[in-house]
């Protein structure tokens, strides 16, 4: 014991204050790092749970595969469809909520609480409201107003798989890009813009000269902080389509393939490899716009 | 310094002390008496579950600890505990898809050793066709609990207005052009399963496939799977019959509906008519149901075969990973038993038209029940009986037997990708060339 503390005396003075934060790191890496590393390893096995059979080595085989595979490739597609399509409309729906915001009006609080309470749902219930309240060919709110109308009701979700899906994602993440470009909106220094005022700027000049460039690395940020989040959805697609053509991502197909009644965990490990290096691409870029950001405000 | 260095080294026991006492979360529960039982999210074993601490804890002294899941996360969770090896559950409930191929892989316990040494249990009673599709080489592997088959329910109010009598035994041909006689803007003709998935669409859509001569696969003359058959000219006809009478007179929604859009639709005065699990009947005769009363009920229609219907059963079974199989067995044989049915009776609140039914034949000669299930017990029975279980088709099947799937564990993935190309043409967003051709390409993955 005496010879121990001795040692640990010795280290220097940074790993001294790193120490108290190795248990947490050790938990981490048990929690997150090991069940990665396992996946990594079954990716390369041809482990399939139904049928039983022996777990063998296959090297890069389940890779080969998926190169093959026409439903992942769809599930790609779709992927994209569902990430890029809600974050841009997300972001341009977030931005002029944010903009109307930022102004001062009665109850400013209390549309600022409803307006971020999409965000807020848990997304299976998001999934059943708008499936079942909103577009149903029945029920839906949305087809009762189309028929008021005198038009013909719409099968959303049978005939639009990918635009129902759009649809919620982007009802739930505007008030995400919404706080973001709030926060961003508040930051942003007033003498500049009375400066601007005084020279004579409408404000539209004084959005698109000024602002704009500051709510730039903001709107970055909420791009891909969304996407992160985006290009993993599962729960409204469980929900409102059960998956197929359009609305199959490539989770929801990680899922098939693995417990959702494929069982072959082996090919299913190396499509979610897949999954994490493209998410790990995007947050790369995320941190360092976060960085930037923060480096930004530190010195302003 | 030196105070900080120590409390660093204590929080780091006290993480070890913290993960060890994630490991040893089970040490406790050997040699006590209490089981862990997996059950699917249904009234009925909604039922059980309120009714095992006072009909069997009682009486016994082991405590059930349920996990009520939905048929999907049931599968996902049964299928990992007794496929992978878990070690969860000391009794899961699964069904004729799973006990004969669990059974076969030695997965599961032989019931038939616990249940002919148990008197009360009375294995004899169990509808013969329930018990044959949860056993495997003459062992029942998994305890029936409920049992359904599928049939055709129709209005009978619609149909005679129209002047249409429905036939004893219908064939697909009469229903669909019943369907589309008596379709009308605002009432469908039929609701038929069309939300993808291998017990959704899937289910519904292989019986008439059956009758209709195709099949998924050819079997070989070992029983293993043959050449894939989704590109012959009886599947298509099969398919393209389905998606017609769907689009033609089906229910609104029809590419995302199931049993439970179905049930909503035909209640709600949506759908004249209904193909579905029969178990609904119960449903929709029930004391809040609008149409109750109102409803016939025929046999699941036919085309090349005899009978189409399909045999479905939620049973208990015993993973041999478990050290509990005697107190999982006193749970099963009192679950599954005839008294339980009886003591059920009186007590659940849905009254005797809400027991489990379909498992053993003295249900059907309780007086009670047969005055409260007067409408559908006789139909239910005789479809449960008569479910072509071990001949389907026209050819034979690979695997274990199976109605409304093909018994090999491929199906549930091969079933899940084509019934969402099937979806698709429903929806009218794909061809039925193009879902017949993406088919087929998964079908022949397997075996061959």
């Amino acid at each position: 014991m005496p010879r121990r503390a001795g040692r640990e005396l010795r280290l220097s003075d940074s790993w001294r204050r790193r120490l108290p934060l190795l248990p947490a790191l050790l938990f981490l890496i048990l929690l997150t790092q090991v069940p990665f590393a396992l996946s990594v390893y079954y990716s390369l096995t041809d482990w399939t749970v139904v049928p039983p059979g022996p777990r063998e080595f296959v090297g890069l085989d389940n890779y080969r595969e998926l190169l093959r595979d026409d439903f992942f490739r769809d599930a790609i597609v779709t992927s994209i469809q569902l990430t890029v399509f809600p974050v841009v409309a997300a972001l341009v729906l977030g931005t002029a909520f944010a903009l109307l915001l930022d102004r001062k009006f009665f109850g400013r609080g209390v549309v600022r609480t409803m307006l971020i309470t999409p965000f807020l749902l848990v997304p299976v219930v998001i999934g059943l409201v708008w499936k079942n309240q909103m577009f149903h060919g029945l029920y839906g709110v949305i087809n009762w107003v189309i028929e008021k109308l005198g038009g013909a009701p719409v099968e959303f979700v049978s005939e639009h798989p990918t635009l129902s899906i759009i649809i919620t994602l982007i009802w739930q993440w505007t008030p995400f890009m919404m706080l973001i470009i709030l926060a961003g909106l508040q930051s942003q220094p007033s003498d500049v813009l009375e400066a601007a005022k005084v020279d004579g700027a409408g404000p539209f000049a004084i959005f698109r000269q000024l602002t704009l460039g500051h709510l730039r690395p903001y709107m970055e940020l909420g791009v891909l902080l969304g996407a992160i989040y985006l290009i993993q959805v599962y729960d409204q697609i469980a929900v409102i389509t059960g998956g197929g053509p359009g609305s199959t991502n490539v989770p929801y197909y990680v899922f098939q393939r693995s417990i959702g009644g494929g069982w072959q965990f082996g090919l299913a490990s190396a499509y979610s490899i897949v999954v994490v290096i493209a998410s790990i691409v995007i947050a790369t870029f995320a941190l360092r716009v976060l960085s930037r950001l923060l480096k930004g405000e530190a010195a302003a | 310094m030196r105070a900080t260095a120590r409390a660093s080294l204590i929080a780091m026991l006290l993480a070890g002390l913290v993960l060890a006492g994630c490991g040893g979360d089970d040490d406790g529960a050997s040699g006590d008496r209490s089981i862990n039982v997996a059950i699917v999210d249904n009234p009925q074993m909604n039922d059980i579950a309120d009714l095992t601490p006072e009909l069997f804890t009682k009486r016994t002294g082991i405590k059930v600890n349920y996990t009520v899941l939905d048929e999907g996360t049931l599968r996902q969770v049964t299928t990992r505990d007794v496929a992978a090896g878990g070690q969860q559950f000391d009794v899961v409930m699964i069904g004729p898809f799973e006990a004969p191929q669990f059974g076969r892989d030695g997965q599961l316990t032989d019931l038939n050793r616990f249940a002919s040494s148990d008197q009360s249990y009375q294995l004899d009673d169990i509808i013969p066709s329930v018990r044959n599709a949860l056993s495997y080489d003459g062992k029942m592997y998994a305890a029936p609990f409920y049992a359904e088959s599928s049939f055709l329910m129709y209005r009978k109010d619609v149909l005679d207005k129209a002047g249409i009598t429905m036939p004893q035994q219908p064939t697909w041909d009469q229903v669909a052009d019943i369907a589309r006689t008596v379709d009308s803007p605002d009432m469908a003709g039929i609701c038929l399963r069309g939300k993808p998935g291998w017990g959704d669409l899937g289910a519904s859509f292989t019986t008439v496939l059956n009758t209709f001569g195709g099949t998924w696969w050819s079997a070989n003359s070992d029983g293993s799977v043959g050449e894939a058959m989704v590109d012959q000219p009886e599947f298509r006809e099969a398919l393209q019959f389905y998606v017609d009478l769907v689009k033609d007179a089906g229910e609104k929604d029809a590419a995302s509906s199931s049993f439970n859009e179905c049930l909503t639709q035909y209640k709600d005065g949506q759908v004249a008519m209904w193909y579905d699990a029969t178990v609904a009947a119960g449903l929709l005769e029930a004391d809040d149901s609008a149409v109750k009363g109102k409803n016939g009920y025929a046999p699941a229609p036919v085309k090349e075969t005899d009978a189409s219907g399909w045999l479905w059963s939620w049973a208990l079974a015993l993973p041999v990973t478990s050290s509990k199989a005697d107190l999982g067995w006193e749970y099963i044989s009192f679950a599954t038993g005839p008294r339980y049915l009886k003591q059920a009776g009186e007590r659940i609140p849905g009254g005797w038209a809400a027991i489990p039914p379909g498992t053993r034949e003295s249900t059907y000669e309780i007086p009670e029940y047969k005055e409260a299930a007067a409408a559908f017990a006789e139909p239910t029975l005789a479809s449960i009986a008569a479910a072509p279980i071990d001949n389907p088709g026209t050819t034979q099947r690979p695997g274990v037997p199976g109605v409304q799937y093909v018994g090999i564990p491929e199906f549930q993935d091969v079933g899940n990708q084509c019934t969402e190309q099937f979806s698709a043409v429903i929806a009218g967003r794909s061809s039925v060339d193009s879902a017949l051709e993406n088919c087929q390409n998964v079908a022949s993955q397997v075996g061959g």
